[in-house]
């Protein structure tokens, strides 16, 4: 019984899915309840198992030392499956106002509640071969939501992910055959299961090892040359893009570099292998990269995407500095992030929910119809890029601690110089949606009329035209920019991307918008106020069911820095077992 | 279970008695065999070709279980002891082969049961079943024989009987291939022969421990024979079992057969060969002549190489059937790579890899079988979406395609990590490269097909769901060949251990 | 060369099965290939006599009393070639078979042509 109480979270979620499934037991009208309960019991079934249960080690099938599903409950565990199952009712919450007009519903909360029993699997995982294992399926199940839209590029998306993750995952293999052959033990133990006595005659092996694990689990964590699945897996619908970047996949990566660096090899020995040598160039890299290919992305999601990559940077930057203060603010960033960038998300996708805008340039002045989102967009902004009292300043402060401590003061001018880059590229956004107007050009309440009425007419070719014309000069311009900034592989990448998503996407939603706007402003105008300039904006903010969660995450994100004095205690545990 | 099973053929059965089920089975097998063409209806003809593989599965069973209890014995024919007699082995190993070959034969017999007419005329059944029975008769011998001389023959008539069943669907191409895998297989066999022909010549004898005996005895100034002698045996054998380069037969003949011969062919004709090229090398051979000579080496060659180019080549391919039949070149190249590590490891993983890709293969064919029966289409192309309408056999399809990618717990990623392991244990890092290369290479061209059967917009446009499905009670056997595959993933500890007592002393 | 010399079974047998070999593998008739085949085989088998062959023993066909085993040369690879040659006449009858269909449906024994001509 305890065996099974232990496990609950597993299954809990499994079971939900059976339901979901099934057609005739439950009707698309109800869909959305079973989701929400199974989502609910999971987190209560979490807490049971994590602080109710006494047994804390569970054997599933173990054939031999190598063969052997096993799960074990430590406070790594406790603090990753409590952050993915809170953040998971608030997703799910979030995504049945925001999936109301998106299609296959059915199919994408399947996945969606598969994918919590992957990464509980993840979490709770007693032995790197359970951890592996749990890792393919993650890659397995959070692919359909990948490509839910449908569309050729989702596919193709979903095509470029599937082959990053698996040549990960290949690599973790690589590292993990070689792991085995010296230690024939994969469990996960406090200081490691590699001893120092192990390291003389098998250096090599375990250097190769160390390296190729770390590289394979950092595909997942957005490690400079292996990151460009993230931004392309961005056709996904927000709450997925959300759940990947927070917690789903990227977390689990970096949950695994964890529970590798210190719960397999040990400090001491990664200490005495010398490899972080080898690894630190490409965080450094992946760091600087991430803020500087943030900067030049006018589309919102995958300016986040980058953002989310620079982010990461920090979180590896903290493991691999091997001392308490850089692995707790390590752990702490995994948690702070975790809450920001899904507050960030949130706020993207409920802008695009109610008025179909994808681009920095669209959202001038939106502030104003939608205030209390833009205020969390900011106080999310604010805490990432490390303004006290909010939680992404306590992080950012022990990653410095950590840094110190080894002495190395290029880590903290790096630190410094990506939280700088990250305002650069965040708060222009809370900038341009409060205090830039939207241009209006017509004044007149004929003006307005006539303008619409031509809109109207306006052959589709026209539209296409100016458009194009539109979209021409921007590519340009990213381009030119970049060439400036950063390298000339950057300036492609961006052109290429932004030639792609502009020749799509600009051309319908630019004409939409303008003839939206300016409907609307006619409306107003229609209804006797003395023209639009007088007039109130329109409230624009998004549903209850989107709202509340964004205020909800930007409270946590206050109080977690106001007060971080718990969530450090509860961490402290995991810097003893690793220390 | 087997424990529990092995109690009661202790009790009830005599052990004389058991340790005539190979012959039995042999017997049985060709007695079906040739009263098929007395049969007219359909169910008459499965009826006594189910019934003949279902008591073979039940006997094989037996004789596992046996075996487990009191290990591998002798049996010699007519009484006739070893040296002029021809005696069957029957270990750890030729057991499990055993019980493996009925039992896909068994699946694959009931799948033809539904389907096996609609790709070749009515009247050929009979052949066919003839020709199928003749064939699992004939590479039970191939396993079981202890006389290198009788494997030949057994060799030839699985040869015949294989090509039977290629040419049974009365199309061109599969006169073509069926001729081109006989031209290539009767050059093997020429070869084996030859290679047989060196062996008498230096030991006299033919029955393997005699000659192993009569080689360790005199050894001296006679390596040069030796050695072309076993390359004799692994060239011709290894046309045989589509070692990489000798491999140009296999696609036209598996891709072009009716669904149910492909499966056999992918699963266990190309099997059998591999399995008497291990008695070759250490029961005929030995361990310790086996390692003076460079031939592991270049079967480890050939084996990468396998894996590789077989995995480029079914990239290429655009008919799902060959892309299948590539791919077991790739397998095959898994299988050469393990005897070509020539460590206990290696060679037991051989077994299991066999074991392992006969399941797999044999459902992934079946399943395809199902696709281009339900659709007609045969291009990868053409399957886009059909997922939604027939989703259980796609799973079936997904469930095999990641055991050939690896995914943890299933037989493919036992088989690699494995072989990783037998790799470091002789000092040879580098291999792993090519061990990942292949498995993200297999992840290649399974993925895509998995992920545009099951989703996509433009690609469900226009399907209707379950609309193509096949009754569940047709694709019965397609789902208890997966289950037993997972299980073997499963149980690999058990089923490992069970090969390790039988290997032959590495 | 006095070993070459010494085995010249060996090396006859070994050049007749070249021969055979290169018609298998090389030519496009299929006839010829079947031909091939046959000299391959038949190499083999005079090999694996000549091995039973004990110089001056007589035959081992029991004429007129029985005299001593010593008397006889080895029989075994002489059943076994027996074997030997329903195996390869069996699968030259196969293929010829075959190839008879193979003239019906294509019009040519030629690989090459056949090999040419579309959907084939």
């Amino acid at each position: 019984m305890e065996k099974l109480g232990m496990i609950l979270p597993l299954l809990v979620p499994i079971i939900g899915t059976l339901f979901i499934v099934n057609k005739r037991l439950i009707s698309d009208k109800n869909l959305t309840k079973v989701v929400a309960v199974t989502v609910i019991i999971n987190f209560v079934c979490v807490v049971y198992s994590l602080f109710f249960n006494d047994l804390t080690a569970v054997h599933i099938l173990k054939v031999n030392a190598f063969l052997d599903i096993y799960f074990k409950v430590d406070q790594l565990t406790r603090v990753f499956s409590l952050l993915a199952s809170s953040l998971w009712v608030l997703t799910a919450f979030y995504a049945f106002a925001y999936m109301d007009h998106e299609k296959r519903h059915r199919q994408f909360y399947t996945f969606f509640t598969l994918t919590l029993a992957v990464i509980m699997g993840v979490a709770y995982s007693g032995n790197l071969f359970t951890l592996y294992g749990y890792y393919e399926l993650l890659t397995l199940c959070t692919l359909p939501l990948v490509i839910h839209p449908g569309t050729a590029e989702a596919l193709q998306s979903g095509k470029k992910y599937i082959i990053y993750s698996f040549g990960g995952a290949t690599l973790v293999v690589l590292g993990m055959m070689m792991l085995y052959a010296v230690t024939g033990d994969m469990s996960f133990m406090a200081h490691g299961i590699v001893d120092l006595s192990l390291i003389e005659g098998n250096r090599d092996l375990l250097k190769w090892s160390y390296l190729a694990m770390f590289l394979g689990f950092g595909v997942k964590a957005a490690l400079v040359p292996f990151h460009s699945w993230l931004p392309n897996a961005m056709v996904a619908p927000t709450p997925v893009s959300a759940l990947l970047h927070a917690v789903a996949v990227v977390k689990s990566g970096v949950f695994s570099l964890i529970r590798m660096t210190y719960f397999i090899f040990g400090t001491q020995t990664v200490l005495a292998l010398d490899v972080t040598k080898y690894l630190m160039p490409f965080v450094v890299v992946t760091i600087v990269m991430g803020s500087l290919l943030a900067l030049h992305q006018d589309h919102l999601k995958r300016r986040l995407a980058y953002s989310t990559i620079s982010q990461l940077g920090y979180i590896l930057l903290g493991i691999l500095m091997l001392t308490p203060n850089g692995l707790l603010g390590a752990m702490l960033h995994l948690i702070n992030h975790a809450v920001i960038k899904i507050t960030l998300f949130f706020v993207v996708g409920a802008i695009t929910h109610m008025t179909h805008f994808k681009y920095i340039h669209q959202i001038r002045g939106i502030g104003k119809q939608m205030p209390i989102t833009m205020i969390c967009f900011t106080v999310a902004a604010i805490s990432l890029v490390g303004i006290p009292p909010t939680n992404g300043f306590v992080s950012k402060w022990f990653l410095g601690l950590g840094a110190l401590n080894i002495g190395n003061f290029l880590y903290i001018i790096i630190l410094l110089l990506s939280a700088f880059f990250t305002a650069g590229y965040l708060l222009p956004i809370s900038v341009t949606s409060f205090f830039v107007s939207s241009k209006s050009e017509f004044h007149e309440r004929d003006g307005y009329q006539a303008h619409y009425e031509t809109l109207h007419e306006m052959s589709d070719d026209s539209v296409r035209e100016t458009t194009r014309e539109m979209a021409n000069d921007m590519i340009h311009e990213v381009a030119h920019e970049a060439t400036h900034e950063a390298t000339h592989e950057t300036a492609h990448e961006t052109a290429n991307d932004t030639i792609h998503e502009m020749a799509n996407d600009t051309a319908h939603d630019t004409a939409h918008n303008t003839l939206r706007n300016e409907t609307v402003a006619a409306r107003h105008s229609e209804d006797g106020e003395a023209g639009a300039t007088g007039a109130k904006p329109i409230k624009l903010e998004p549903p209850k069911g989107m709202l509340y969660p964004i205020v909800l995450l930007t409270v946590i994100i206050v109080g977690l820095g106001i007060f971080p004095n718990t969530i450090i205690n509860f961490l402290g545990v995991v810097i003893q077992d690793a220390f | 279970m087997l424990q529990c099973l092995t109690l009661v053929t202790h009790n009830t059965a005599s052990p004389n008695l058991v340790k005539l089920i190979p012959l039995v089975s042999i017997m049985l097998l060709m007695l079906s065999a040739f009263m098929m063409p007395l049969l007219k209806k359909k169910r008459h003809l499965f009826g006594l070709a189910g019934g003949a593989l279902a008591i073979l599965m039940v006997l094989s069973f037996v004789n596992v279980a046996y075996i487990y209890q009191n290990g591998g014995y002798y049996f010699d024919i007519g009484h006739f002891p070893a040296p002029f007699g021809i005696s069957l082995r029957i270990g750890e190993i030729e057991s499990l082969i055993a019980l493996l070959f009925a039992i896909v034969d068994l699946m694959v017999t009931w799948y033809a049961y539904y389907s096996l007419e609609k790709e070749i005329k009515e009247s050929r059944i009979a052949f066919f079943h003839t020709m199928n029975l003749l064939l699992l008769a004939s590479l039970l011998g191939i396993v079981f024989t202890n006389d290198i001389f009788n494997g030949f023959v057994f060799l030839e008539v699985s040869t015949l009987a294989a090509c039977g069943i290629i040419v049974v669907k009365d199309k061109k191409t599969n006169i073509k291939a069926g001729l081109k895998y006989l031209i290539l297989s009767s050059l093997g066999s020429g070869l084996v022969l030859m290679g047989i022909a060196f062996i008498y010549s230096l030991s006299g004898h033919l029955s393997m421990d005699y000659i192993h005996e009569a080689m360790i005895a005199n050894l001296d100034g006679k390596q040069n024979t030796i050695l072309i002698s076993v390359i004799l045996f692994t060239v011709g054998l290894g046309i045989k079992g589509a070692m990489f380069p000798l491999h140009i037969w296999l696609p036209d003949a598996h891709a072009s057969a009716p669904s149910p011969s492909s499966a056999i062919l992918s699963a266990l004709v190309i099997k059998a060969p591999v399995i008497f090229l291990i008695k070759v090398f250490y029961r005929v051979y030995g361990t310790q002549i086996i390692h003076e000579t460079v031939i592991l080496d270049l079967v480890l060659m050939f084996g990468v190489m396998g894996m590789i180019f077989g995995s480029l080549f079914a990239r290429s391919q655009k008919e799902l059937k060959r892309m299948i039949a590539y791919s077991s070149v790739a397998q095959m190249g898994y299988i050469f790579f393990a005897i070509g590590l020539g460590n206990t490891l290696g060679v037991v993983m051989a077994i299991y890899h066999i074991v392992a890709h006969a399941l797999t293969k044999s459902s992934l064919f079946l399943a395809a079988g199902s696709f281009i029966e339900q659709t007609g289409f045969k291009h990868i192309e053409d399957f886009r979406g059909i997922g939604k309408e027939m989703p259980v056999t796609l799973g079936i399809f997904t469930v095999s395609g990641l055991s050939m990618i690896g995914i943890p717990v299933l037989p493919g990623f036992i088989s690699k990590w494995n072989l990783a392991m037998a790799s470091i244990q002789i000092d040879k890092l580098y291999l792993l490269i090519f061990l990942l290369i292949s498995s993200l290479l297999n992840a290649s061209y399974y993925f895509p097909i998995i992920i545009n059967g099951y989703f996509g917009e433009e690609n469900l446009d226009g399907k209707v769901f379950l609309s193509k499905s096949k009754p569940i009670k047709q694709l019965l056997p397609l789902i208890i060949l997966t289950v037993l595959m997972v299980l073997v993933g499963f149980f690999s500890g058990n089923l490992i251990e069970f090969i390790e007592r039988g290997v032959y002393t590495v | 060369m006095q070993t070459l010399i010494n085995n010249y079974m060996f090396v006859g047998a070994v050049i007749m099965f070249g021969i055979g070999f290169m018609i298998l593998l090389l030519h496009n008739n299929l006839i010829k290939k079947i031909i091939g085949m046959n000299i391959m085989d038949t190499s083999i088998f005079l090999l694996f006599v000549s091995l039973g062959y004990i110089d001056g023993k007589e035959a081992p066909i029991i004429v007129g009393g029985v005299l001593h085993h010593n008397g006889y040369v080895n029989p075994i690879p002489t059943g076994l070639m027996l074997t030997g040659i329903v195996v390869a006449v069996s699968m030259t009858a196969f293929m010829l078979a075959l190839t008879i269909k193979l003239y019906e449906l294509y019009g040519t024994i030629e690989l090459d042509e056949i090999q040419n001509i579309r959907g084939g």
